[in-house]
């Protein structure tokens, strides 16, 4: 199994990877500093599982030399399974990354990070119901301190393809 | 309260003024100053750059005292107080790495020679220093009033 | 597989986001009020100031206090005594690699493998470069580097680069390598070619600001200065001269945070150990390669043949072709050398803003090949007419203000 972390700049992808992999990678607290992907391997239930850190891009439109890399790295592997990390805070622009990756019809599940961030501005997400309308799952964490990696890891082992006129359907309800 | 804290960050902050005032034209003047236990430095680097921040901070502290209370008002505060511990910060630092190490003579300085390092004069920052920390007492204070506030209105 | 439109995508968010998500009323904390202060011009730049204060200060205590305070001693007094006791055949090549100047009294004469070099390398650099990588790490945590970037955005968009650039410009500081990865960041082709340029030319690297603190203490701000303002000129030019545009950029500053010890201790460690990797072989390399050259004549051969353009030009000695050959495996060694050089003060200066300005690091040479070798020819075209005129321009001073 292989696994993507994508997501916006600067929404702690690097942070995420090394948590969940134990590996080293250079994590700052500002927009660009992962401008290569890393790849780390874990152990989930005895299966090797891949992770691969790739660089932060806002959209499936390469902006920069950085983004081009994460989209070539989206399109070499069909066969992954793409954990979507965004900025709890910032939802909306978050979620136009993920629409995009599922149309392209990857498996997705969603990392909601920063939540602490989001909490301090007054923001309430209801997850349960994101969960239910996108039909992936949605765990909200914080990489920094490591809330919710756990869940996340055994969550998005059960995910699969969804297609977008189901989440029409479903948001209408 | 909101009366006390103006007075007594306007204080500060005209003396914060006064000092950074001394420090630069000490610096061009050309020849360090000592009255006493304070020391003021005269070289372009602790007297120039840090004259000038010293007066920074004094400039935040004085346009930050009216309507204290206001959060954009406390930052700025707050701002004065976190240049004083740059400057002053930094300056005890400087101290503890001289203090360590022995010269020509020996590996490590005598004990004798390490106390004589933190022996006054010091320089204007480290006198503020002291008198800037009273900012957490009073940003403390206001956060315990806002959640007893919060509390009272549910 | 359905696609989407844009907007048919925006609705979608849209809708979605009127289901899941609520807005509270938004409060604005301390964290957001100082924030706005370090961004705004008329309070951020005294913030920054204070902020640069405070680098340089806890740089150069943190540095004096293990250079001058142990290393010093340790190498000068115990190491290079005990090699030039132990080491036998004073007269013979392999002495003078390693070992050196059998009459040096200190490690920076000396020049041997085993005595400058370790004495640059671990006595001078590591120092410099663990305090370079402690501060950055922490501005980098805390998240006051980006919002400096939205600071200067303004003057650095007078030389065709916006405020990101200050990114690059930061990390070259410590290290010219990871700068040029890091100017991936820029989105055009012209302003990664500007950016890399530049940074390659002008700004010194953690192990040149420690060694030309230890050489040239007193002379060091007009240096830097000097090389500041060619960074700002230079740039200027480029933006005016080469085709392209440079567009805006919106920055996302990310919120203050406290940085954990555990982060700050891991990314220092990394940095620092993956510096050495690189530096170490190359520092060792250099001296053998200086003092092979100097052993077969080339050095004094090269001196001789450029000595109209380093007298007449620069205004500096003939012996200086040593250390130039040096600096382009690495230009700390390079300035260590110069300090063994005998010339005025001013000539001093020019010489190490020429070591500075002249070829980046043999390691720098090679990440910027993987950007592209176009890019890299370019680089250097810009390179030979820097080194020229503002090399030669700075002799022109000197002999304006009549001690040159």
């Amino acid at each position: 199994m292989k696994i993507l972390l994508m997501g916006h700049p600067n929404v702690g992808k690097s942070v995420l990877f090394n948590r969940l992999t134990g590996a080293n990678v250079i994590e700052s607290n500002y927009p660009g500093t992962t401008i290569d992907y890393t790849k780390g391997y874990m152990r989930v239930g005895g299966e090797e599982v891949e992770v691969i850190d790739v660089p932060g891009t806002f959209s499936l439109d390469p902006k920069d030399k950085a983004e081009e890399v994460a989209v070539k790295m989206l399109h070499e592997s069909r066969d992954a399974t793409v954990i979507c990390v965004i900025d709890a805070s910032k939802i909306e622009r978050g979620l136009y990354l993920v629409l995009e990756i599922i149309e392209e019809g990857y498996p997705v599940a969603i990392a909601l990070n920063m939540w602490d961030v989001a909490e301090d501005k007054n923001i309430k997400i209801d997850v349960v119901n994101l969960e239910r309308i996108l039909g992936v799952p949605v765990v909200s964490t914080t990489a920094i301190s490591g809330e919710g990696i756990k869940e996340l890891v055994s969550r998005s082992r059960g995910t699969a393809q969804v297609e977008v006129d189901d989440i029409f359907e479903r948001v209408e309800d | 309260m909101k009366r006390l804290s103006s007075i007594y960050f306007g204080i500060l902050g005209v003396i914060a003024l006064a000092f950074g005032i001394a420090d630069l034209l000490v610096t061009i003047g050309g020849s360090g100053l000592s009255f006493g236990i304070l020391e003021i430095p005269c070289d372009a680097f602790r007297g120039g750059w840090g004259g000038l921040i010293i007066l920074s901070a004094g400039l935040f502290y004085l346009a930050g005292i009216k309507n204290i209370s206001e959060i954009h008002q406390i930052s700025k505060v707050m701002m004065g107080s976190i240049l004083i511990w740059i400057i002053a910060g930094l300056d005890i630092f400087a101290m503890i790495t001289e203090s360590i190490p022995g010269g020509d003579r020996s590996w490590f300085n005598t004990l004798e020679g390490f106390l004589e390092t933190y022996a006054p004069p010091y320089a204007p920052a480290i006198f503020l220093l002291p008198f800037s920390l009273v900012v957490f007492y009073y940003i403390l204070k206001k956060e315990r009033n806002i959640l007893k506030k919060e509390k009272d209105e549910e | 597989m359905t696609k989407l439109g844009v907007d048919e995508r925006w609705d979608l968010i849209d809708k979605i986001s009127k289901k899941t998500v609520t807005f509270g009323e938004y409060k604005h904390t301390l964290k957001d009020a100082i924030g706005e202060l370090t961004v705004k011009p008329l309070t951020g730049i005294p913030i920054a100031i204070a902020v640069l204060y405070g680098f340089w200060s806890f740089f150069s205590s943190f540095a004096g206090f293990f250079t001058d305070g142990f290393f010093v001693k340790l190498f000068d007094e115990h190491w290079l005594l005990w090699l030039q006791e132990i080491f036998p055949g004073k007269e013979s090549w392999l002495y003078y690699i390693f070992v050196g100047d059998p009459s040096a009294t200190n490690c920076f004469e000396a020049f041997g493998v085993l005595t400058s070099g370790f004495f640059v390398a671990i006595g001078v650099v590591l120092p410099a470069i663990v305090a370079f990588y402690l501060i950055l790490t922490l501005l980098e945590d805390s998240g006051y580097l980006p919002r400096l970037a939205v600071l200067i955005d303004t003057i650095l968009h007078r030389i065709g680069l916006h405020g990101y650039a200050i990114v690059p410009t930061i990390l070259s500081l410590g290290c010219n390598v990871p700068a040029v990865a890091a100017t991936r960041i820029l989105e055009t082709r012209k302003e990664r070619f500007i950016m890399m340029t530049i940074l390659a030319i002008f700004i010194p690297c953690g192990a040149q600001l420690g060694i030309m603190k230890e050489v040239i203490p007193d002379t060091m701000g007009f240096v830097i200065f000097y090389l500041f303002m060619g960074y700002l000129i230079f740039g200027f030019i480029l933006n005016k001269i080469i085709p392209g545009k440079t567009p805006e950029m919106l920055i996302d500053v990310p919120p203050y945070q406290m940085p954990t010890a555990q982060n700050v201790g891991r990314k220092l460690w990394m940095r620092t150990s993956s510096f050495f990797k690189v530096a170490l072989p190359f520092v060792l390399l250099g001296c053998v390669i200086v003092n092979v050259l100097y052993l077969t004549g080339f050095i004094a051969w090269m001196g001789d043949i450029l000595s109209p353009l380093f007298i007449g030009w620069f205004g500096v000695p003939s012996e200086t072709a040593g250390p130039l050959i040096a600096a382009f495996l690495r230009k700390d060694l390079a300035v260590a050398q110069l300090s063994a050089i005998e010339m005025t003060k001013y000539q001093m200066i020019s010489a190490v803003v020429l070591v500075s300005i002249y070829f980046p690091c043999v390691a720098t040479f090679a990440m910027m090949l993987r950007e592209g070798w176009k890019e890299l020819l370019g680089s250097i075209a810009v390179l030979a007419v820097v080194v020229t005129l503002y090399g030669g321009l700075l002799h022109l001073i000197w002999i304006l203000l009549g001690v040159a």
